[in-house]
C-alpha cells in the first residue's frame, strides 16, 4: 500500500513554527498509522517524536489527530482512512512539546482534582466490598476511559475556559458518583457544581464524537448537572 | 508561543453538535441586537406625539428589504427557541444520546412553524395584510 504520511513537525528550540513534512511511504496491508510513524522513525528520520506505549488501545499514549478526526494511532488502519494522504497532527489546542508530543500536565492536574479512586467512609468489612452485577453496569461505560485526552483537546469549552475540568475528568467523577460502594458522592457533586464543573458545558458534543472509546462524556456530565440539582433541592433527589 | 492554524478548527471538521451549538450563539447574539435595535426604533419613531414618523417607520418596514429580513428573523427566533428547548432537555438528562434524531427533529418543527409563518406573511407582501 503506498501512502504519503503528512506529519506535522515542531521542535521548539530551532523552529519558529510547526511545518508538516512529507514521507512517501510503502506499508503492509492493515498496517495501523503508528506502523508508519514507526516506519518513518526507524528507517527515514530517527528525530521524529510521538508518544506510544502499549500499541493496543489501552495506554492512552498515542491520541492524534488524524486526517480531521481524532485516533488512536495505534488501533487505526491506514486502509480505514480511505486517503493517499495521512495528514498527522498532535492533539489539538495542547501545548506541543516536540512533534506529536503534546504537554498533559494540565489534563493530567484536572484529572487529579476530580479525585479518580473510591472513597469510603464506613469502616471495611470483613471480605471485600460487594457489588451486585446490575451495580457494576451502571458505570459500565465510564470505566473504559484510557486518559488518552482526546475528548479534552476536542472541547470548546476547554480551550477558552483554562480552569474548566474537562469532560474526561467530569465522567470519571461520575463514574464514582454512580459507584454503589463509593461512600462520598455529595462530596464529589460539591466539587463539580461550579462555573468550572458541569456548569461550563454547553453539550455541543465534540468530546463524544472524538472519544476512540466510544464514551459518551456528553452524558455523564448531563447526569451529574440533574444530580447537583437534586443536592440542592434535596427533595428532588432520586439517588 | 508560536500562533499553530489547528486544522480541527477548519469548518469541514466540525461535527453537527458543533455547528448547532454556534448556531444557537449566533441566533442568541443577533436576537439581543436585533432586540435593542427593535427597542431604540420603536422609541424614536412614537417620539414625536403627531405618529408622522410612526407612519413613515412602517412604511419602511412594508418593503421587500425588510419584508425578507422579518423572514430572518422568525427563523432565527424558531431555531434559537426550539433548539433551546432541546438543551434545555439534555440539561435535564433527556434525549442526551439521541441528539442527533433530536436536533433533525427540532429542524423538522421550525420548518413546519416557518411554514405556517410564511403563509401568514405572504398577504403583506401582497400588500392587503389580514387585519
Ligand atoms: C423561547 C425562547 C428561548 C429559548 C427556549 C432559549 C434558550 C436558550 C438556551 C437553552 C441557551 C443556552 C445555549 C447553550 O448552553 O449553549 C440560550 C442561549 C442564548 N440565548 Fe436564548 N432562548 C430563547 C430566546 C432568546 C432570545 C429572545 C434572546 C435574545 C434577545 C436570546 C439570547 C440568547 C443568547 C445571547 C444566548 C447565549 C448564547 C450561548 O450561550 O451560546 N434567547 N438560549
Ligand atoms: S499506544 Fe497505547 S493506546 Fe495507542
Amino acid at each position: 500500500m503506498q501512502v504519503v504520511f503528512k506529519v506535522q513537525r515542531y521542535q521548539p528550540e530551532r523552529d519558529g513554527q510547526p511545518y508538516f513534512q512529507s514521507f512517501p511511504l510503502e506499508l503492509p496491508e492493515r498496517a495501523t498509522v503508528l506502523d508508519g510513524l514507526h516506519q518513518i522513525k526507524d528507517e527515514r528520520d530517527g528525530s521524529l517524536s510521538f508518544r506510544r506505549s502499549c500499541r493496543s488501545a489501552i495506554c492512552g499514549s498515542c491520541a492524534m489527530y488524524i486526517n480531521g478526526a481524532y485516533h488512536l494511532a495505534c488501533n487505526t488502519g491506514v486502509e480505514t482512512l480511505k486517503a493517499q494522504e495521512i495528514v498527522v497532527s498532535p492533539l489539538p489546542h495542547l501545548r506541543v512539546i516536540k512533534d506529536l508530543i503534546v504537554d498533559m500536565q494540565p489534563f493530567f492536574e484536572k484529572f487529579e482534582r476530580a479525585l479518580p479512586y473510591l472513597m469510603t467512609t464506613t469502616p471495611p468489612p470483613e471480605r471485600e466490598r460487594l457489588q451486585s452485577p446490575e451495580q457494576r453496569r451502571a458505570f459500565e461505560e465510564m470505566i473504559n476511559c484510557i486518559q488518552c485526552a482526546a475528548c479534552y483537546s476536542a472541547c470548546p469549552m476547554v480551550w477558552t475556559d483554562p480552569q474548566y475540568l474537562g469532560p474526561a475528568a467530569l465522567t470519571k467523577v461520575y463514574r464514582f458518583v454512580s459507584d454503589s460502594r463509593d461512600e462520598v458522592g455529595r462530596q464529589r457533586l460539591a466539587l463539580v457544581d461550579n462555573d468550572h464543573g458541569v456548569w461550563r458545558c454547553h453539550t455541543i458534543f465534540n468530546c463524544h464524537i472524538a472519544c476512540p472509546k466510544n464514551i459518551n462524556p456528553t452524558w455523564s456530565i448531563q447526569q451529574l448537572k440533574r444530580k447537583t440539582i437534586a443536592r440542592r433541592l434535596r427533595f428532588w433527589e432520586r439517588g | 508561543m508560536y500562533r499553530v492554524r489547528h486544522t480541527d478548527l477548519w469548518p469541514s471538521h466540525y461535527n453537527l453538535g458543533m455547528w448547532v451549538w454556534l448556531a444557537q450563539r449566533i441566533s442568541g447574539i443577533v436576537l439581543v441586537l436585533y432586540l435593542f435595535t427593535h427597542i431604540w426604533v420603536i422609541s424614536f419613531s412614537i417620539a414625536n406625539r403627531q405618529g408622522q414618523e410612526f407612519n413613515q417607520v412602517m412604511a419602511l418596514f412594508q418593503t421587500p428589504l425588510f419584508l425578507s429580513l422579518d423572514l430572518l428573523l422568525l427563523a432565527g427566533v424558531l431555531f434559537h427557541a426550539l433548539n433551546g428547548i432541546r438543551v434545555i432537555l439534555f440539561d435535564l438528562g433527556i434525549g442526551i444520546r439521541q441528539q442527533k434524531a433530536i436536533f433533525w427533529g427540532v429542524l423538522v418543527i421550525v420548518s413546519a412553524i416557518f411554514a405556517w409563518g410564511v403563509s401568514l406573511w405572504w398577504p403583506f407582501v401582497q400588500g392587503k395584510p389580514l387585519v
